[in-house]
């Protein structure tokens, strides 16, 4: 035993020394007496606690010191393997490859695509037949594509400005033209302040990431678009769903939220509300003065989408909030294209000074991308000009949503889910028995039965489902290409298939314009409606 | 700290931009704008090749193209947006970058965040530079695939991360990965580094991971012919899985695009979530792509447009640091055949003959070496490569970003800088960025030396040389051509 102790005694003496050299060092440092006497009066409070904090000051430090490009070596997991293994394992590795080729459907969808040649517009010309087609595909809703004007007006800004504006807005690349379509957008729509972003689909998916973070809710219509989707996905937040275009179901799922928090006695989170104006999807239109109302009884902030109801609908085309005469400033972030609804690029975000400031630091697709080309913008104020100086052009388009509708609404082989004030109208096949789908009625109210759209489930599960939409498509696709050969230029509403949160049913996309008149516009549709009867009603 | 950010400016951001100038009544919490103008010398913009330009041939060509298609194409590509000019864009990219086929997309950032989840999900690794920008990173989160991260070009760590990768398989269950892919950038826009090439393409044959290499910031200004890293490095782009680029820097335009193979292209074209849902390229944007391309690369001469020019010509390398060997060496895609652009595009004689495509490219390479190797010379640290336009100074202390910001700015011929901190870069490592550009002149990259001169010595900033050792701002000025040449490093 005293052996023992007289081995270890240098050991002790060792040890001591340390200490003590490690106790003066410390009180030399400034600030030491402060942590001393923390730790002595807390460790009297309760021993426990010191340890405690020991360890959380040491599992900070760990987690600071811990590089992101570490190995995963300390997994439970992890496999010990010799260098010559592993070099037999990357020997037997064989990946897929890294692109399967398409199907020969897809190939051949790629193949008819139209290719316009010139300039797209009302009558363009294609490539294949070098005709002329009416065209009832492409976004022009309001003729803003060969405005003189504009063209006029973005000659001057190229020569002025250049094209391109080589910069992100935080460097250099935010110009006075981007300011005044900020404040064009704002004051047209009566917002306090805008942010422009460099392409629509990128604006949607970066404001949401830009609020809501891992930890909040977002309440969100099922068949949201797929950048609004990926916003969503991208943002980490909790997701609950509520039935397309169903605010009955949206308050359910905003009192069973309430509930819950209440359950779990869980902290306050941010709450946001997700949909669209009018859905691009289907053309469905969201009864806003009813959502405004839910929102501020139940405290969410709401993100509208109005990609395709800015500049197409209310009286000279602010879109939704002035449909319903709801003022813009209720919307917590209004969201916009000026690609679609101004026939430019780009898309923009309008609401309070604080939200849209938060996002020229948080927004990463404002933050790490170069700012719009000058004349881009300068285009997209001019059409709002246009917007401000003629505003029959809003009538006009709604006297040709009207016609088309009236020809459209009596074929029989057809269901249509759009609004009947939507500028973008789908054409569905309707359905001849299956249960598990109800037709929407023909004039489908703002807020469809809920069981027509219930279904949650993706199309693989639905059995049969997949080869039904196939069928579908294939359909849709021959009303297409024969519309074609007859001169109208009409597209089925692409998907990414297999990538949706909910799989859309294929259908007919139209975009109606005012640069055709109320006569072209019947002409056209009456040619689309004899395609559709002969193609859908030679399968019946 | 706003002061440094966000300045807002009016016309083109060529060599000189000029700044509305701002106050704040209130300590910077807000900026005012004043009405007034300054002009200031431009070492921020990421014009490489000077192509941001109100006139000239391709502004000329842009404006042809406003008259005849207007300001957009008006709507998805798959949607009834695609026009004539898409498909002679498309090509044309494929060419100059040397690849079967390309897509274009209206914007940079888009191009990675909507694609890349085309390309790898579930059951995929990722294996990604730490430094990789935004737009890779978001791509990258919503491809649901597996990410690994690297330490930034330490070709170490990623041999350990592949032979980790691989040997171990998917997380919990092993299971083999479906496929690996390995994202890196050209050239990195916050470090001035560029990729390296010749490694990877080694590791690549024995770990058999796709390459995807980014090079929004090295296209057009890499190279001696300007077509990037693997030009650069004299690498066979096509032994490249995916090349991707932006045309918003040395293009002077907008958008990216991506490069590979045509069954990969198409299949982008219609799993890509750009395809369907986001709007397409415009035809002025287009217009800037295709007649800045075609200055880089020269239109052939319709007379010997015959039948040798099918045949691409295998060029000298340029800068010694060839690799390729066989099969794998650079084969320069060689001139544009004149129906390659649009029928009513004719550039002028001076960029169509490539002569000044091929001036710009030398211009940018000189002040790139030049300014780089001048920082050094006068005892600053710098970051990156010495061929890179981008030339990170560092500063250290964050504090000292704003005095610099201003002291340049305050000058009598104001400079322009970019000052960047955390959290785009490491807290301690805060530098100014300065990206030159052809449009410089060799007078203008002087006057950003005799600056950095003058207020490095104010700031304390230059720890790269011992007084001894460091040159006077005379003697750099003086030996500028030899700075400036690629013999020099
Ligand atoms: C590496 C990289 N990729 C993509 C982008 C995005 O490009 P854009 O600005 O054209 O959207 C950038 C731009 O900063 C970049 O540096």
């Amino acid at each position: 035993m005293n052996s023992t102790t007289a081995t270890l005694a240098p050991l002790f003496n060792f040890l001591e020394y340390s200490l003590t050299t490690a106790q003066t060092t410390f009180d030399k440092l400034p600030g030491s007496a402060v942590i001393q006497r923390y730790v002595k009066s807390s460790h009297q409070n309760d021993p426990g606690r010191t340890l405690l904090e020991l360890i959380l000051i040491i599992f900070a430090i760990r987690t600071l010191l811990q590089s992101r490009t570490r190995a995963d070596r300390s997994g439970k997991h992890f496999i010990k393997f010799s260098d010559k293994e592993i070099d037999e394992l990357v020997d037997e590795w064989i990946p897929e490859p890294l692109a399967q080729p398409l199907s020969t459907t897809e190939e051949s969808d790629l193949a008819a695509l139209p290719i316009i040649a010139g300039p797209n517009g009302s009558k363009p010309k294609l490539v294949s037949t070098g005709k002329p087609t009416t065209n009832l595909a492409s976004f022009n809703f309001t003729g803003l594509a060969g405005n003189e004007h504009i063209k006029q007006r973005a000659i001057e800004t190229l020569r002025k400005y250049g094209l391109g504006s080589c910069g992100p807005p935080g460097f250099y690349g935010t110009l006075d033209v981007h300011m005044d379509l900020e404040n064009d957008i704002a004051d047209f729509l009566g917002a306090e302040s805008a942010i422009l972003y460099s392409q629509g689909f990128s604006t949607i998916s970066s404001v949401i990431p830009a609020f809501c973070k891992r930890g909040d809710i977002i309440v969100a219509d099922r068949s949201v678009n797929f950048a609004l989707q990926k916003g969503i996905q991208i943002s980490r937040s909790t997701v609950r769903w509520f039935d397309h275009n169903d605010l009955n179901s949206l308050e359910e799922v905003l009192i069973s939220v309430e509930k819950e928090r209440k359950k779990r006695r869980g902290p306050l989170t941010r709450r946001f509300i997700v949909t669209e104006g009018i859905f691009q999807k289907d053309g469905a239109m969201v009864d806003l003065p009813k959502l405004i109302e839910l929102k501020y009884q139940y405290k969410y902030r709401l993100i509208l989408d109005e990609s395709y109801s800015f500049g197409t609908v209310g009286r000279t085309g602010r879109g939704l909030t002035e449909l319903y005469n709801v003022p813009a400033s209720k919307v917590d972030m209004l969201l916009g294209s000026c690609a679609t609804g101004l026939a430019s690029a780009g898309g923009f975000c309008a609401g309070s000074r604080t939200v849209i400031d938060h996002q020229r630091i948080n927004g990463p697709s404002f933050v790490f991308s170069a700012s719009m080309p000058a004349l881009l913008a300068v285009a997209a104020s001019e059409g709002i000009n246009i917007f401000r100086n003629t505003p029959s052009i809003f009538a006009t388009l709604q006297e040709n949503v009207r016609a088309a509708r009236a020809i459209l609404d009596r074929v029989d082989c057809i269901t249509i889910p759009s609004h009947p004030a939507s500028p973008i109208i789908h054409i569905h096949v309707r359905q001849q028995s299956p249960a598990f789908l109800v037709p929407p009625p023909i004039h489908s109210t703002p807020t469809p039965s809920r069981s027509h759209y219930s279904s949650i489930l993706s199309a693989k599960d639905v059995p049969g489902r997949d080869a039904e939409y196939d069928a579908e498509e294939r359909l849709l696709q021959e009303v297409v290409e024969e519309a074609l050969a007859q001169g109208v230029l009409v597209t089925r509403a692409k998907r990414l298939r297999g990538q949706e949160m909910v799989e859309p049913r294929p259908s007919i996309r139209l975009a109606l314009t005012t640069a055709l008149t109320k006569k072209e516009t019947e002409k056209a549709v009456n040619v689309l409606k004899t395609v559709l009867v002969k193609v859908l009603g030679k399968k019946r | 700290m706003d002061e440094c950010f966000s300045q807002p400016v009016t016309g083109v951001a060529g060599r000189t931009i000029l700044l509305l100038d701002r106050i704040s009544p209130d300590y910077n919490h807000t900026q005012l704008l004043t009405g007034t103008k300054t002009r200031a010398l431009n070492i921020s913009s990421y014009n490489y090749l000077g192509f941001a330009q109100g006139r000239g041939g391709c502004a000329d060509a842009v404006e042809e193209a406003i008259k005849r298609y207007g300001v957009s194409t008006l709507g998805a590509r798959l949607e009834g947006g695609t026009s004539d000019l898409h498909m002679i864009s498309e090509a044309l990219v494929a060419r100059f970058v040397g690849m079967e086929a390309a897509l274009i997309s209206s914007m940079g950032f888009a191009t990675n965040s909507t694609f890349i989840p085309a390309l790898v999900g579930k059951g995929c690794l990722v294996i990604s530079d730490e430094f990789n920008h935004a737009s890779i990173r978001f791509g990258v989160r919503l491809s649901g695939a597996h990410v690994r991260m690297f330490k930034h070009n330490n070709m170490e760590n990623l041999e350990a991360i592949l032979r980790e990768a691989i040997s171990q398989g998917q997380p919990k269950t092993h299971r083999p990965w479906k496929k690996i892919l390995l994202i890196v950038e050209g050239l990195y826009s916050m470090e001035g580094t560029l990729v390296n090439l010749p490694v990877i393409m080694a590791f690549k044959k024995k770990y058999k991971f796709y390459l995807f290499v980014d090079e929004a910031h090295s296209i057009g200004a890499l190279g001696p012919h300007g077509r990037g890293v693997a030009d650069y490095f004299g690498i066979d782009p096509r032994s490249i899985d995916i090349l991707m680029g932006t045309f918003t820097k040395s293009f002077g335009a907008a958008g990216g695009y991506i490069a590979g193979n045509k069954q990969l292209i198409d299949r982008l074209r219609v799993y890509g979530h750009s395809g369907p849902y986001a709007e397409s390229m415009t035809p002025p944007v287009l217009t800037q792509v295709v007649a800045s391309m075609a200055s880089i690369m020269g239109v052939a001469l319709p007379s010997l447009d015959g039948p040798s020019s099918g045949k691409s010509v295998v060029l000298a390398h340029g800068n010694g640091n060839g690799v390729g060997v066989g099969d794998e060496e650079y084969h320069h895609p060689g001139p544009a055949p004149p129906s390659a652009l649009p029928t009513w595009l004719t550039l002028p004689p001076q960029l169509a003959s490539g002569i000044e495509g091929l001036t710009r490219l030398r211009r940018l390479a000189f002040n790139s070496r030049y300014l780089h190797n001048g920082l050094i010379k006068l005892g600053f640290i710098t970051y990156g490569h010495p061929a890179s336009p981008i030339v990170p100074l560092l500063l250290f202390n964050p504090g000292k970003m704003n005095m610099f910001h201003r002291m340049m700015k305050d000058r009598q011929t104001p400079i322009v800088v970019v000052v960047v901190a955390y959290p785009a870069t490491p807290l301690v490592t805060s530098r100014v960025r300065f990206c030159v550009s052809a449009a410089h002149t060799k007078e203008d990259v002087d006057m950003v030396l005799r600056a950095c001169d003058e207020v490095g010595d104010v700031l304390d900033l230059k720890h790269g040389l011992r007084r001894g050792v460091r040159w006077g701002v005379d003697e750099v000025i003086e030996k500028a051509a030899e700075l400036g040449s690629a013999g020099a490093n």
